[in-house]
Order: structure tokens, then C-alpha cells, then sequence
């Protein structure tokens, strides 16, 4: 099920909010868990099973983990091993054996039988790195055993962050899996926050996503230079507004019930380099990286060259975490040799420019980084490249091409002002003066609830991106 | 936020939840949509396999758009939007001047059967398959055969709106320049496109067809083509009625834009109806107009009695040419002005029974002539064309 949806709206969220404040509080995780399974099994039921071992894995290690961290340090670390090995196993089995199946066949004398049924559990990157966090920071002491596997169970599965995250490291929850405390200006926060998500994914990352596949597939029959130009600049606006609009939905589900998640994206596109960009992009995943991968393989503490290493296996491991295919290898590998750059010389060099063309430097690269990352055939992704410099077109743009450029230009605008503080900024100045203005948050609130519904129900096309990772 | 304005956040937020959701299990399901002119689903039948597979949670999301309560004043509500962001159209209809439609967006189908959703494109190997099904029909005929391939509204009604006519230009020169020696082409668009510049209604605002004027319009050039321009009736010898002022169309349906004002739809009789037979699929029907379609949303059906596979015409004690229309349902407004020269034998070539060895239909029904009336929608996102023979 995704959030974007009428029958999570309107049939899923209701009940779920009535039974968990119906139930005592000792019961509310339980009522989580269940619910959450629920949430899951609808779109996946085969892979609910698959699920389910994964937690109960990682569950049962935690308990040899927990006796030989004392006594026995190496049989504590064998167990936190094999608890990531069997987890990880599932990932690369179910996400990546098409993937090599397909490119080890091309060596002589290797044939791997190719399994058709074979398709990839939603939300498995996202769970599994979660249950892998619970599995590190216990074994590094940052957090107590959890005994109890309903708890457990439901901070896997809590249904807002499952299958798109943020993710959330175990450490984070820990207290707030047993002392949470739901409030009425929590749950007025989590409503603003999920309206505000909401609004962001339908009614503009929806909209900029059929803008997209427009001049996707005219470019594939007329590429044109304007037309290659519009089909990335809507695909970076479309990938903020679906994933920050989910992670705002997901973020402000959790308030609803008492949770407080971090933070995954803060106004990424106005950032002045690569460096930062990656700080307010996808941070939870940034940050997983950096505390599972990064710093325990001695992060930038031993040596330039030693750093260097780390941030290759990062961004290596980052780019084939967001899929199978060469292209998000690539999309990776283009990172790392723009990040290594701006370590090197590049952000010393950065600083003397004026601001505006920081901005453009990031936004250029970022879009052109987000051109690899849509192309999941590199070919096509490589003629959508040069047809950006009016290489192999049929020219520079077309009648068409301007008609759409057109009465796309209010959208691309309200999208570009959007992913920017400034409307925030504006609001909190106007309701800081005036206090009536206040009353335009339930307002605005219900318009958002109301108007996205109206879009639902009149659309058949709704794909949320992320999910496929 | 102070204490009051969170408590009114979380009550108005709790109340549209349960709100739709109540209304949504109290309202009972309804089976058909008047303004989209459509079958709602139901409630879908459970399977173990469907579950499994998770497309049964995809049937259960679709069945709750379409029995949504309100539905019809939420697609009201988006059409709204969506013009006010200035895109100037809602689900790939085009709103124009004077609150002309256009749809602009079609599933495109590719010369590999593939098909490319929402696209403005046609597949030039595609029309060129359609135009050797043509042409191959014009080689095995024995009796004249012609070609009328009508105009979308968004080829007619270019100056509507600033959506550019290259498509269409590119589509009607490929399909003017590939129809053979042996098969007469019957050109309407520009001269209709000249009509509606003048201010003349040949196209309807809000629907695909084109109006009796425009059908009119159509018949007289037809009649040039066959030869027969001295028997063209004048327009003036028509009574013409205005058999309803509120039809709201299929691109008024898919357009969701509410606010866009119904149509008109006209009848002109010649006052001899009543001397022909007409008979749809084994069935007589009671003249050229089912009037009781005017009460309903599809009132183009009131043209011939809406979609039958044949339909035959024929004028009562008198020996006339037989003229084969193999069509779609442009021809249904056509078909009482070629009634007055001919009888016909229609023949619905987009139904799902296989009508295209025009040769044998020929044949069977004895017929003198042969007219191909079919949109050029149809040409480039149908395959139909491709088989005839």
C-alpha cells in the first residue's frame, strides 16, 4: 500500500488510528505490528514471510549478542556476523541475482538459470538496513537487548517509514518503542506534516512526473535539445517532491502515533556543492552509510589515502544499493569522483565564486547525476546526454516542444520556489505578525486533504519511485 | 500553534478521514457513471491467486475511485486546478477558445503492436500499414472505392487553442499522399478547418464527432467525389431541429473541466423519412433517430441508434445504387444525407467481429459502390486497417 492512495486514506488510516488509541497503551506496539503486517501483505503477501524470518533472525542473534559481549567478545562479533550475513543474503538474493545472473552469464562456461518469478520485495533495501542497525548498535553497545519481539517487530515494520524510511537506526527509537507519549500537539504537528507530504507528491511530484514521461517518449522518437533539457529538469523537481513528500507523510504518520523519526531531507537543491548537497539529500541513508560503512572502516582518521578507500566502497555501495543496474553503479562512481574533487581542490576553489554560481555548479551536476540515475538502459541515458548539447537531435526544439515548455512553466516555477525555504520562510513571518493567520494552518490543511483526494480520484497514475528500491 | 488551533488541525483532519470513509460504506455502489459515460467496477471477486499476486489490493483501490462519494464533484474540483495553473488542459484534453475541447493525448500504437500511452505522436509505420490495408482493398475491389478519413477535433479546431497542427499536418499529408491510384481520397479536414475559422460550429465543443453541419459538410464533398455534385442537396432544403441544448460529450467526460458549457445537437430532416426502412442488426429501428438517447449523457447515439454491427438503409419501392460503408461512428451522422442517393449497408468496422475482407462484404451485399469512413484516431491507435483486404 503507499500513502497515496484512497484506500489508505480512507479505509487504512482511519481503522488503524482507531484501534491503536482504542487499545491500552501496553497493547499499542502490538497493534502497530499487526496493523503494519497488514500494510505490508496487501501490495506483497508472498514477501511478508520473507520479512518476518529477517526480524526473527536478527531478533534471535540479538540474544547472542547480548550474552557474549562480556564474556566472550570474538563468539559476540560471530554473532552479529552472521545476523548481517543472513540478512544481507536476503537483499542480494532477491534484489541483486537478476544482476548478476545476467552479467556473470557473459562469462564463458557460467550459466546461472534465470528465475521469472523472482521479483523484488518492496521496502527490502529500506527494512533491512534497519534491522541491520538494530544488530550493529547492539553489538557496539548503543543500545540495550530488546527481549521483547512484538517491540522489535514493530519498529521493522512500523508502517510509515517501511518502505520508503526514512530509516531509522535503532539507537534513534530504542526509548520511544516503550516510552512514547501521543499528544494532541504531536498528532496537530504529524497532521500539517503528512498534509504538507501530501500535497507535495500529488499535486506537484505527480504532475512533474507526467511532464517527465512526455518528453521521455518524445525524446525516444524526436530528440530535441529543449526537449532533453525539460525531461531532466523535471525528473530532478519530480524525484524531491515524490521522495521528500513521502518521507514529509511518513515523518508526520509517525508523529500521529507518538514518534519522533529524523529528518531525511532539508532543501537539498539549495545547496552551493556536492558536499553539501549530500548532506541535505536522503540524510538518513547518508547517515547510515557513514555510521555502518564509513567511519568503522577508519573513516578519514587514517590517512588521505586510506580515506579515499572508504569513500569509494561508500559511494560504490551507494549507487548499487538503489538498484541492480550498471546505471545506478555509474550514478555512484559519479559521486565519488565529483566528492573526491571537491575534497581535493574543488570547494576551495568553489569559495572564491560568487554564490549564483555555486547554486548552478551543484544544480548542473546534480541533474545530470539524476540523468544517469533515470536511465536504467546507460544507451538511452547516454543519448538523452548528448542530445542535451544538441548532439544526434532532430534540432534545437519543436512547436510542440514549446507548446509543452509553455504550460509546463507555471508548474516548474511553483516546484523550483517550492523545494526552496522561502515559502516556509514567508508563513512563519506572516503568522509571527499577524495571529489570525494562524487559523490558514487547519485551512490549509483540510484544502490539501480535499484536493489531493479530488486528484486521486480522478487519476490512474500515480508511481511512487521509490518504492523499487 | 496554540492549543485550540491544534485541536481544530486534528478534528477537521479526523473528520474528512472518517467522513468519506462513512459516506463511502453508507452510499450504495453505483454500476454506471452519466457523466463519464461509463461502467463503474464493483466490488471485485476475491481469489486466493490474486491475493497472493497483490493485484486484488489494486482492484480494491480501483473499485474505491470509481465508487468514491462525490467522485463527480472531485474530478469537477481537479479540472478546476488544473486550469488554474495555467496548464490550459486536464488529462491530456485541451481547453480552447469559446470553451472548445480538445483531445490531444492518445494511446499512440506503434508498428510493433506496442503501445505508447498519452502520446500527441502517431507511428508513421503504423499509418503506412493502415495505408497498404488501403490500398490492397482498392486493388481486390471491382467497384469504386473511396476514403474518407476523418479528423480528430484537435486536426479541425486548430484555431481553438496554441496547440501547434505539425501532427496533424504530417499525419493528413502522409495519409493524402499514400492512399493509391486505385482508391479515392476524400479530403475534409482543410476545408472543415476553413468552416470552423469562419465561425461555423462543424465540430462539437465538447465531444469528438463532428456536428451535422460539419457531417453535412462532409456528405457534399463526398457527393463531388462520387461524381454527383448537381444532386447535392442544398442546405436549405433542411428543417433543422434543435434536438437538445445540453449535450456534454466524451471530451467533456474526460476532461473533467465542469464548468465547460454543453453543446447543442441538431437533426435536419428533409421530411421523407418516414419512406425508409432501417434495420440494425436484425432489428428494424424507427427511423434515422433514436430520440430516446437525447435523455441520455451519449446523445450522439442518436444518430443511427448508437454502435450496431450492420445497419442496413433502404428507400421503400424504389431500385437505388447500394453503397458499402465500412466505418465508425463518424458515418452514423452521415449516413441519412447518403441515405437520400443510395441505399446503404454500414458496416462497423471497429467491432469485435472481424469485418475486414471488404472484398467479400462487397460481394455479399451486392453493393456498388464501397466508402471507408473512419477517424483518423482510429488510424493511428487501432490496427484494424492493417488486415483489410
Amino acid at each position: 500500500m503507499v500513502f497515496s492512495s484512497l484506500i489508505f486514506l480512507f479505509a487504512y488510516l482511519p481503522l488503524t488510528l482507531l484501534i491503536y488509541y482504542a487499545v491500552p497503551r501496553r497493547w499499542r506496539n502490538l497493534a502497530l505490528f499487526a496493523v503494519s503486517l497488514f500494510f505490508y501483505g496487501w501490495g506483497e503477501p508472498v514477501y511478508l514471510f520473507l520479512m518476518v524470518v529477517s526480524i526473527t533472525t536478527a531478533y534471535l542473534f540479538g540474544f547472542l549478542i547480548e550474552k557474549y559481549r562480556v564474556s566472550n567478545p570474538g563468539r559476540a562479533k560471530a554473532a552479529m556476523i552472521w545476523s548481517l550475513a543472513i540478512n544481507l543474503s536476503f537483499l542480494l538474493f532477491f534484489k541483486y541475482y537478476h544482476f548478476f545472473a545476467a552479467n556473470l552469464s557473459l562469462l564463458p562456461f557460467v550459466e546461472l538459470p534465470v528465475l521469472k518469478n523472482l521479483e523484488l520485495p518492496i521496502g527490502i533495501s529500506f527494512y533491512t538496513f534497519q534491522i541491520m542497525s538494530y544488530t550493529i548498535d547492539l553489538y557496539r553497545r548503543d543500545c540495550g537487548l530488546q527481549k521483547n519481539y512484538v517491540s522489535f517487530g514493530a519498529y521493522v515494520t512500523l508502517f510509515p517509514q517501511l518502505i520508503a524510511g526514512p530509516i531509522v537506526r535503532y539507537k534513534d527509537v530504542d526509548e520511544q518503542l516503550t516510552q512514547r507519549r501521543e499528544s494532541i500537539d504531536h498528532f496537530a504537528a504529524g497532521v500539517t506534516r503528512f498534509s504538507v507530504g501530501l500535497a507535495k507528491k500529488i499535486l506537484v511530484g505527480d504532475m512533474l512526473a507526467a511532464g517527465n514521461e512526455y518528453f521521455k517518449s518524445l525524446g525516444t522518437l524526436e530528440g530535441t535539445t529543449v526537449g532533453a533539457w525539460m525531461t531532466i529538469i523535471l525528473y530532478t523537481l519530480h524525484l524531491y517532491y515524490d521522495f521528500s513528500g513521502y518521507s514529509d507523510m511518513a515523518i508526520g504518520l509517525g508523529k500521529m502515533f507518538g514518534f519522533r523519526f529524523p529528518e531525511n531531507f532539508n532543501y537539498p537543491y539549495i545547496s552551493k556543492s556536492i558536499t553539501e548537497f549530500w548532506r541535505r539529500w536522503h540524510i538518513s541513508l547518508s547517515t547510515w552509510f557513514r555510521e555502518y560503512v564509513y567511519i568503522p572502516l577508519g573513516g578519514n582518521r587514517r590517512g588521505e589515502v586510506i580515506r579515499y578507500r572508504n569513500m569509494a566502497v561508500v559511494w560504490l555501495l551507494t549507487g548499487f544499493w538503489h538498484g541492480a543496474n550498471w546505471n545506478f553503479v555509474l550514478w555512484g562512481v559519479y559521486y565519488l569522483v565529483i566528492l573526491i574533487a571537491e575534497k581535493a581542490f574543488l570547494l576551495r576553489a568553489l569559495e572564491k565564486l560568487p554564490a549564483f554560481f555555486r547554486h548552478l555548479y551543484t544544480m548542473v551536476i546534480v541533474t545530470v547525476g539524476f540523468l544517469i540515475f533515470s536511465f536504467v538502459d546507460v544507451g538511452e541515458g547516454w543519448r538523452c546526454f548528448t542530445a542535451l548539447f544538441g548532439i544526434g537531435v532532430t534540432g534545437f526544439s519543436s512547436s510542440v516542444v514549446w507548446y509543452q515548455l509553455l504550460h509546463t512553466l507555471p508548474l516548474l516555477l511553483i516546484a523550483a520556489v517550492g523545494a526552496t525555504p522561502l515559502p516556509r520562510k514567508c508563513f512563519e513571518i506572516v503568522t509571527a505578525r499577524f495571529e489570525k493567520t494562524k487559523l490558514l494552518i487547519p485551512i490549509l490543511c483540510l484544502l490539501s486533504l480535499i484536493l489531493c483526494t479530488a486528484y486521486m480520484v480522478d487519476s490512474t497514475f500515480s508511481p511512487f519511485a521509490y518504492t523499487q528500491f | 500553534m496554540n492549543r485550540k488551533l491544534q485541536i481544530v488541525t486534528v478534528v477537521l483532519f479526523v473528520a474528512v478521514l472518517f467522513g468519506f470513509s462513512l459516506a463511502f460504506l453508507i452510499t450504495p455502489d453505483a454500476t454506471f457513471s452519466e457523466q463519464e459515460n461509463r461502467s463503474l467496477r464493483s466490488f471485485p471477486k476475491f481469489s486466493w491467486k490474486k491475493l497472493a499476486s497483490g493485484s486484488f489490493g489494486d482492484e480494491i483501490n480501483d473499485y474505491f475511485a470509481d465508487q468514491f462519494p462525490a467522485r463527480d464533484v472531485l474530478v469537477g474540483l481537479k479540472g478546476y486546478s488544473e486550469n488554474a495553473l495555467g496548464k490550459g488542459e486536464n488529462n491530456g484534453v485541451i481547453l480552447g477558445e469559446n470553451g472548445q475541447l480538445q483531445t490531444r493525448l492518445f494511446d499512440m500504437l506503434l508498428a510493433d503492436r506496442s503501445v505508447v500511452r498519452d502520446s500527441d505522436r502517431f507511428d508513421p509505420a503504423t499509418v503506412q500499414k493502415a495505408l497498404d490495408g488501403i490500398n490492397r482493398a482498392g486493388e481486390h475491389l471491382e467497384i469504386p472505392f473511396s476514403v474518407l478519413l476523418t479528423g480528430r477535433t484537435i486536426d479541425v479546431t486548430v484555431s481553438a487553442s496554441d496547440y501547434p497542427s505539425d501532427y496533424s499536418d504530417a499525419l493528413l499529408s502522409q495519409l493524402r499522399n499514400g492512399v493509391g491510384d486505385g482508391v479515392d481520397y476524400i479530403e475534409t479536414v482543410p476545408m472543415l478547418r476553413e468552416k470552423y475559422d469562419a465561425g461555423e460550429s462543424v465540430y462539437y465543443k465538447t465531444d469528438h464527432h463532428w456536428t451535422t453541419l460539419g457531417a453535412y459538410y462532409a456528405y457534399a464533398e463526398t457527393m463531388r467525389s462520387f461524381g454527383m455534385e448537381a444532386e447535392i442537396l442544398p442546405m436549405e432544403a433542411f428543417e433543422k431541429e434543435i434536438a437538445s441544448e445540453d449535450f456534454y460529450g466524451t471530451a467533456w467526460s474526460a476532461g473533467g473541466m465542469k464548468f465547460v458549457a454543453p453543446d447543442s445537437l441538431e437533426i435536419w430532416t428533409l421530411g421523407n423519412e418516414d419512406e425508409f426502412s432501417i434495420v440494425a442488426d436484425g432489428a428494424p429501428l424507427d427511423g434515422f433517430y433514436s430520440r430516446s438517447y437525447l435523455e441520455k449523457k451519449d446523445q450522439y447515439s442518436v444518430f443511427l441508434d448508437g454502435t450496431h454491427d450492420v445497419v442496413t438503409v433502404k428507400k421503400e419501392g424504389e431500385a437505388r445504387p447500394t453503397l458499402l460503408i465500412l466505418k465508425d461512428s463518424f458515418a452514423n451522422s452521415l449516413a441519412p444525407f447518403l441515405a437520400q442517393h443510395f441505399d446503404l449497408v454500414l458496416v462497423n468496422l471497429s467491432s469485435r467481429r472481424d469485418f475486414t475482407d471488404l472484398t467479400a462484404l462487397a460481394e455479399e451485399y451486392g453493393a456498388d459502390r464501397a466508402l471507408l469512413v473512419y477517424t483518423v484516431e482510429n488510424v493511428i491507435t487501432a490496427d484494424k486497417l492493417w488486415k483489410l483486404r
